[in-house]
């Protein structure tokens, strides 16, 4: 450990998980699997609008899975000394020892490998507590000089890299660096007694040339949503349409969407859209695809979790659904000419769930979603509510929107919707013909969904 | 390296070292096990520890971490977090004051719990989940599927700075998990049950056994089948200690926080001003205060406060924010040990702990046959709150009252308002009190383990749900 990060363990990753694996089946596993993260970073964290903490870290994580006798554990921790790695063999199988076999436990098997460029920038290695400190201070500035009324009330810059090497005993061998550039912001704006809802903003990046402009864009985009909520009025009662900003689509919409699309929810019986394959389930208009493999993306990865090879999925097209996103668990619990799609998600430090990696969702031809015909229409910048990820019923409040009307725009405040998730994909009108990357994550249009209730406070 | 040696490494270090240093070692271990539809669907167990250091130079905060609390490795942490501060240092417009003198925690404060629990075996926690998620599966036909999660951490802490604290302790947090799905017509709906506490068994299931709460979220899944939609608008709400308890955390508690008053939060300059009812009293406490066992319990902060009691709000007058020990020296006034972080790589930040509503004089029969129109709300789904204190909370389970008696249940019920408003249309508190979100994390950039509570109270607030 240094100021300029210093040294992770000396470790090769790679060797750790080879290791790993070995003491595992030569303790009595049938099979094994190990994944270890080795990491450091600086991080400078903005407090009240100025500087405040400064720090570096580094950690060595692994995570180890074992099949003993049928049965499945899993053990992490972030000590890599020969006795952690022995006492956690022991654990995992003493643990498996308790638990039932289940005949589908299997690892994965090797498979196909994908190549994906620009996840590693050696000049991020090279970035120092005083680079995140200077830019952190630079990004600070840069909300009070657009607009002083706004506060940060937290924010943070960072730099990091990472070695991580996945190895299991049915011959997978994987290993990546990947390095990332982030920044954060959190806060409000304020105007004497005015106070508007909080917003937040963030900027991620694998590579360093560019980070410090799109940084400084985030900042302004942050520091105008914040002002924008300033004078919020009360709102109007109506069952109407609503439009979601790329956001509220990414946070709200998909984000409930993908969990009813991963097989376990779909194998435990919590997926109303478990017998929808092939079927409508979304407005005709409506593609979504997840793709790990973009080049230069920080949610990028040539593996999935379980070393499976990722690759581009189409999820739902033409407003049909074509796929559920698959682990190796669940691929074998589904059995027929299922498999894994490379869906397997999580660090080293967890058991592999399942999840998506990047998100696309297809632009529309509109340019302007909330032209209407002079009847109301709320804009929903940010969704602060509760969606039954079993039933898609939701309801919450309308965070930092507007309420259109007779050509009228204004900010309004304690303004309720409520409707149902999987009614809603149907009842979309129209997407936008633009598209925002949002945390890196998801790149989505605005949607606008008609018939939802609208209930003012 | 055992505890001793630790706390013996981290005086000799701080004895060493020079200005302000804060050494911060912390273990923590989870298991966990998932039972679902009959399956054991995982079960993990993971170890992180290491040492967290602080320092505070030139006026500017330095923060390194390590995994390893060896001599030599404590030693460069200590000198990578004085790098970092001085990194800081010359772009911060003021520097942080000195710290304010306080009386610091010394000796070990371990609580109850721990080693009944490390006693238990695996297979007894892996035998009590496959039972329970049984129960919750058979408890109805109507019942398609059934969760039980069972998990605990343990955790252990060394703190230790240069003007004086010399404080260790062990706890441990077990939690229950228990979740139904039921199915009638193509409808589906959910029950859900979790508990969690400071403390052992005992403590955990001190309002019932598991298998009373497996059978509660069969029977609210089932239940929750036929019930209708409550009509949206601005209604009289009784709310349980669980929605309270949602309410005083996420509304008022995070706006009194100190960093986010600094930010500009709607308590920011209402000290001493009327923001409720004369029956609110709203405390955040270390300490389980009025029952044992809740959730966010902590001995000492993570800059070495003892964790005492805080009163918010008292009889409706805002009286305290929370604070850590640069937010209190901002402020002229006194740590409220609120300084806390999640693992040894975090920095402490300003946390609850639990946070609650003292009880008052009514009872709740008295105050359902004294609401001639309203709802009963309890179970919270979710919650979150904003800067302006507006906050949402998803509730589960909601009974109409109408000419004072309990009617239907109606579902898909969100409750909202302005917190300080809400508050300030308090008309009735009970005299009952209960933690009831000891299973509850919070987020703030980290989790911690929070818990929250109070009794039942009659208020106004904004109810969606219409379909």
């Amino acid at each position: 450990m240094s100021s300029t990060g210093g040294s992770v363990s000396p470790r090769d990753p790679l060797e750790i998980c080879k290791q790993l694996v070995d003491m595992a089946i030569d303790a009595g596993a049938e099979q094994a699997e190990a994944m270890v993260e080795s990491g450091r970073g600086v991080e400078t964290n903005i407090e009240s609008g100025e500087v405040h903490t400064v720090q570096s870290r580094e950690e060595t994580v692994f995570g180890l899975r074992v099949i003993s006798q049928g049965s499945k554990a899993f053990v992490t921790a972030n000590d890599v000394s020969e006795r952690r790695l022995a006492d956690s063999v022991k654990e995992a199988l003493e643990q498996a020892s308790v638990i039932p076999a289940d005949e589908a436990n299997a690892f994965a098997p090797p498979g196909d490998s994908t190549t994906i460029e620009g996840l590693y920038d050696p000049a991020i290695e090279k970035m120092t507590v005083s680079d995140s400190s200077r830019l952190a201070a630079t990004l600070a500035e840069a909300v009070k000089s657009r607009d002083p009324r706004v506060t940060i009330d937290s924010g943070s810059v960072s730099f990091s890299i990472e070695r991580s090497a996945l190895v299991n005993s049915l011959g997978i061998e994987k290993e990546k660096s990947t390095t990332m550039a982030g920044g954060s912001l959190f806060g409000m704006a304020v105007d004497g007694e005015d106070i508007a809802s909080f917003d937040y903003d963030s900027e991620s990046s694998c590579r360093l040339d560019g980070f410090e402009a799109a940084l400084l864009k985030t900042a302004d985009r942050f520091t105008d949503k914040c002002v924008a909520g300033l004078g919020a009025g009360k709102g109007l009662s109506y069952r109407g349409p609503v439009v979601l900003s790329p956001e509220a689509v990414a946070e709200f919409l998909l984000s409930n969407l993908m969990g009813a699309l991963c097989a376990d929810t779909v194998r435990k019986g919590r997926s109303p859209l478990a017998d929808k394959l092939e079927q409508l389930v979304a407005c005709e208009a409506f593609n979504l695809v997840d793709d790990a493999t973009v080049d230069s993306m920080v949610t990028s990865s040539p593996f999935d979790r379980e070393g499976v090879a990722t690759a581009k999925t189409t999820i739902i097209e033409g407003g049909r659904l074509r796929t559920f996103l698959f682990n190796q668990h669940e691929a074998t619990l589904a059995g027929g000419n299922a498999r894994s799609t490379g869906h397997a998600a999580g660090s080293a430090s967890s058991p592999p769930g399942i999840g998506p990696s990047y998100i696309e969702l297809a632009a529309g031809e509109e340019s302007d979603l909330l032209a209407s015909n002079g009847g109301p229409v709320v804009l929903v910048n940010r969704f602060s509510g509760s969606t039954n990820a079993v039933t898609g019923d939701f309801s919450g409040v309308v965070k930092n929107g507007f309420l259109v009307e007779n050509g009228q725009r204004r900010p309004i405040r304690e303004t309720m919707i409520a409707g149902n998730l999987f009614e809603a994909l149907r009842d979309i009108s129209a997407l936008s013909s633009e598209r925002r990357l949002i945390s890196s994550s998801a790149l989505v249009p605005s949607v606008r969904i008609e018939n939802v209730s609208v209930t003012a406070g | 390296m055992s505890a001793a040696e630790v706390m013996e490494t981290l005086k000799q270090a701080a004895a060493s070292a020079g200005g302000f240093v804060e050494l911060r070692y912390h273990a923590k271990t989870s298991r966990g096990v998932v039972v679902e539809k009959g399956k054991v669907e995982s079960s993990s167990s993971r170890s992180v520890a290491g040492l967290g250091v602080r320092v505070l130079e030139n006026g500017a905060w330095g923060f390194a971490s390590t995994g390893s609390s060896e001599p030599a490795d404590v030693k460069r942490a200590i000198e990578s977090a004085r790098a970092a501060a001085r990194s800081g240092a010359s772009l911060r417009s003021e520097a942080v004051a000195d710290l304010p003198e306080v009386k610091l925690a010394t000796g070990d404060f371990s609580q109850p719990g721990v080693d009944e629990i490390e006693q238990r075996s695996l297979e007894e926690k892996v035998g009590m989940a496959r039972k329970l998620e049984e129960t919750v599966r058979s408890s109805s036909s109507s019942v398609s599927s059934a969760t039980c999660g069972y998990s605990e951490i343990f955790e252990e802490k060394a703190i230790v700075t240069t003007d004086g604290a010399a404080a260790s302790f062990r706890l441990v947090r077990p939690e229950l998990r228990l979740q139904a799905v039921a199915e009638r017509n193509g409808e589906m709906s959910t029950g859900f049950e979790a508990i969690g506490t400071t403390g052992g068994w005992e403590c955990l299931f001190r309002h019932g056994d598991g298998e009373y709460f497996a059978s509660k979220a069969a029977r609210t899944a089932v239940d929750l089948l036929s019930a209708g939609h409550p009509q949206g608008g601005r209604a009289s709400v009784i709310l349980a200690p669980s929605i309270v308890g949602l309410l005083v955390h996420e509304a008022i508690g995070h706006t009194v926080e100190a960093d986010f008053v600094q930010a500009g939060s709607v308590a920011a300059g209402k000290l001493g001003q009327r923001v409720a009812s004369d029956l609110v009293t709203l405390c955040d406490s270390g300490a389980s205060e009025l029952e044992d066992g809740a959730g966010g319990t902590i001995p000492v902060d993570d800059e070495g406060v003892l964790a005492g009691r805080t009163v918010i709000i008292r009889d409706g007058i805002l009286e305290s924010y929370l604070h850590n020990r640069e937010s209190a020296a901002r402020y002229g006034v006194a740590p409220t040990g609120n300084a806390r972080a999640w693992e040894y790589a975090n920095e402490p930040l300003i946390r609850m702990r639990n946070t609650y509503l003292e009880p008052g004089q009514t009872s709740l029969e008295e105050m359902i046959a004294s609401t001639s129109h309203g709802y009963l709300l309890d179970g919270p789904r979710n919650g979150q709150a904003d800067a302006t204190g507006e906050f949402m909370f998803g509730v589960q389970e909601a009974r109409e009252i109408k000419d004072g008696k309990l009617g239907a249940l109606v579902k898909g019920v969100t409750v909202t308002g302005i917190a300080f408003d809400v508050l300030s249309t308090v008309d009735s508190v009970s005299d009952s009190f209960r933690w009831d979100l000891g299973s509850g994390y919070c987020g703030k950039g980290q989790p911690a383990k929070v818990d929250a509570g109070g009794p039942y109270i009659r208020c106004k607030a904004l109810l969606g749900g219409e379909q």
